[in-house]
């Protein structure tokens, strides 16, 4: 549904994107993660047809974005990381002005606005100034406003940036509505656990390359010899901080006080050794296991190296 | 251009301006000044002279001139920001990804500016009564004056529209479409009055005068200043000047009219996100 093959975008000397190749294949839900200024956003502009490529080809329902961007702005809903609304115009005026836009017809857009407002839970909202409603409200708003003339595919740039913890979790669920609704999502962000529950594949990018594209599974912790371990102890933490951090095949130590998780890039017997080291120096251990990664894991082991 | 005037942008735009106090607020305070300086001359008009009897072509001649100072000083303002205000609170982007094309964007912003110079136009009509009452103005020479108006909103609406798509921020839209409305107003003026200073002192064959060259005559149909007062049968050439005489009108509303169809295709090409000059 979403392909680029080898899209480069050029500011002057700067490389935005460097040969970036993407395939998202239709009813998917692709995570993009990647840190501010990766390349995310000009990724998803150039998708969105508001950006020209310097180099490289882009496809969205196998429309080439630069040379057919009607037939792309048809099927394709985009909501940009930061977006404003019009003051003086009403959460339903709000969604018939667009609908309007998208050539839907007079008749149809009172119920297609009433159904918009339902799934993004905004019904009682529907008389309310757009300038009075909070953040994430406007968020979903934004989210109502892509669907509109219902585009098989959506192009979300951080739809939760900004949003409290509540209004992150009301996206997600509406996002995996969407997603059961069988509708392409390309979303990205730069919080992770964001992204972890939602996402069929995930693509990581850094500096302008994507680094790992794939399946959860297929671009894990695991498969580059890295595990994820966690330790919890109850007593002597600040000897066991030292004994993890000077360990060579120890990386990136997260000390929660009593409880530590870090990277490990060691063989079993090697795991062993160090748990003995721990219990040598009397550090008194509860738990010594390999932990569920997250994304932030994924992330921090494929992007280790790529800054430099 | 089909469904040009069930254009969504045009609702939702008079919907928005006209929902907000500042409207109203600029309507009257654009009836109070032009009738405060009406009212203020009459007064003047009245001390003069005793017989009042055909003093109307004065008053015309001010009431002009208060409008047209309005138009020059309202119809770049609210034409400046149409575009940019979208890019700065972030919607132009949204906007550009709906079925919505450039070009209609920018008609109908272009549109919406004018439409509200029109009101303010059309709501002042009434003050001209009072012209009627001195007498000394034929009607026609309202319309002429009317039509006048016209082409210079939309010149004035076209360079702020274009001026809001080629420069990003507002501000800076609005003080460029000022500058280069002020070069058509004033420079023209200042230009001609040069070129004629120059014809007369520096040219030392005294066969040719300034009426000899065709290109003041055009130079000075492009002035606004002039052709207006010219309407005002307040001729500052002279007959001499035959292109002037007979074709000022339509020299001067052609080249408003083109250059207004120019800047708009500018702007609409501007606004194009991914620029294909070939393409559609």
């Amino acid at each position: 549904m979403i392909q680029t093959h080898d899209l480069t975008k050029r500011y002057g000397k700067f490389e935005a994107l460097n040969s970036v190749n993407l395939s998202i294949e239709k009813g998917k839900v692709y995570g993009f993660i990647g840190p501010n200024g990766a390349g995310k956003t000009t990724t998803m502009m150039i998708l969105s047809t508001l950006l020209s490529a310097s180099s490289g080809k882009a496809y969205v329902g196998g429309y080439d974005v630069e040379k057919e961007p009607k037939d792309v702005r048809h099927i394709l809903g985009y909501m940009p990381d930061f977006f404003g609304v019009y003051d003086n115009l009403k959460a339903t005026e709000y969604l018939d002005f667009y609908a309007s836009a998208y050539n839907i017809p007079q008749k149809n857009r009172s119920a297609l606005i009433a159904d918009l407002l339902e799934l993004v839970n905004l019904s009682n909202k529907a008389d309310s100034y757009v300038d009075h409603l909070s953040r994430g409200m406007k968020q979903r708003l934004g989210l109502a406003r892509c669907l509109v003339h219902s585009p098989e595919v959506l192009i979300l740039d951080e739809p939760a940036s900004g949003l409290d913890p509540r209004a992150r979790i009301e996206m997600r669920e509406i996002l995996k509505k969407l997603q059961g609704l069988g509708k392409t999502i390309l979303i990205s962000s730069h919080i992770l656990p964001e992204l972890a529950e939602l996402c069929d594949e995930i693509g990581v990018i850094e500096k302008g390359r994507l680094i790992a594209s794939g399946s959860v599974p297929e671009v894990s912790v695991d498969t580059r010899g890295i595990s994820i371990m966690q330790v919890k102890v109850i007593g002597r933490e600040e000897v066991a901080e030292q004994i993890l951090s000077s360990d060579p095949l120890v990386r990136r130590v997260d000390n929660k006080g009593n409880h530590f998780r870090f990277h490990y890039i060691g063989s079993p017997e090697e795991k062993v050794y160090l748990l003995q080291k721990l219990i040598a120096a009397e550090v008194p251990v509860t738990h010594f296991a390999d932990s569920q990664e997250n994304l932030e894991d994924v992330f921090l082991a494929i992007t280790e190296g790529v800054g430099n | 251009m089909g469904n040009f005037f069930t254009n969504p942008l045009i609702s939702k735009e008079l919907r928005e301006r006209f929902r907000t106090p500042k409207t109203s607020w600029t309507v009257g305070l654009y009836l109070f000044v032009c009738g405060a300086i009406i009212i203020g001359f009459m007064k003047i008009i009245a001390n003069e002279q005793t017989d009042l009897l055909g003093s109307g072509d004065r008053l015309l001649v001010i009431m002009a001139a208060v409008h047209y100072a309005l138009i020059c000083f309202i119809a770049p303002a609210l034409a400046a920001g149409a575009i940019s205000g979208e890019r700065e609170r972030q919607t132009l982007n949204i906007l550009l990804t709906t079925h919505l094309s450039p070009r209609r964007i920018v008609l109908s912003k272009m549109l919406t500016s004018i439409l509200f110079m029109f009101l303010l136009l059309i709501a002042s009509m009434p003050l001209y009564s009072f012209i009627f009452l001195y007498g000394g103005v034929a009607p026609m020479q309202l319309v002429k004056l009317f039509l006048f108006f016209t082409v210079n909103i939309i010149f004035f609406g076209s360079l702020g529209i274009f001026c809001s798509t080629w420069i990003k921020r507002t501000s800076i839209s609005t003080i460029t479409a000022y500058g280069i409305g002020f070069f058509f107003v004033v420079g023209t003026g200042v230009i001609l009055f040069f070129l004629m200073n120059f014809i007369t002192y520096w040219i030392t064959d005294t066969r040719m005068t300034p009426m000899d060259y065709p290109i003041l005559e055009w130079i000075a149909s492009i002035n606004p200043c002039i052709v207006g007062l010219n309407i005002l049968e307040k001729n500052l050439m002279g007959e001499s000047w035959t292109i002037f005489s007979q074709y000022y009108w339509i020299i001067f509303t052609a080249f408003y009219l083109v250059l207004s169809v120019i800047l708009l295709c500018l702007a609409a090409y501007i606004l194009k996100p991914v620029r294909r000059p070939w393409s559609e």
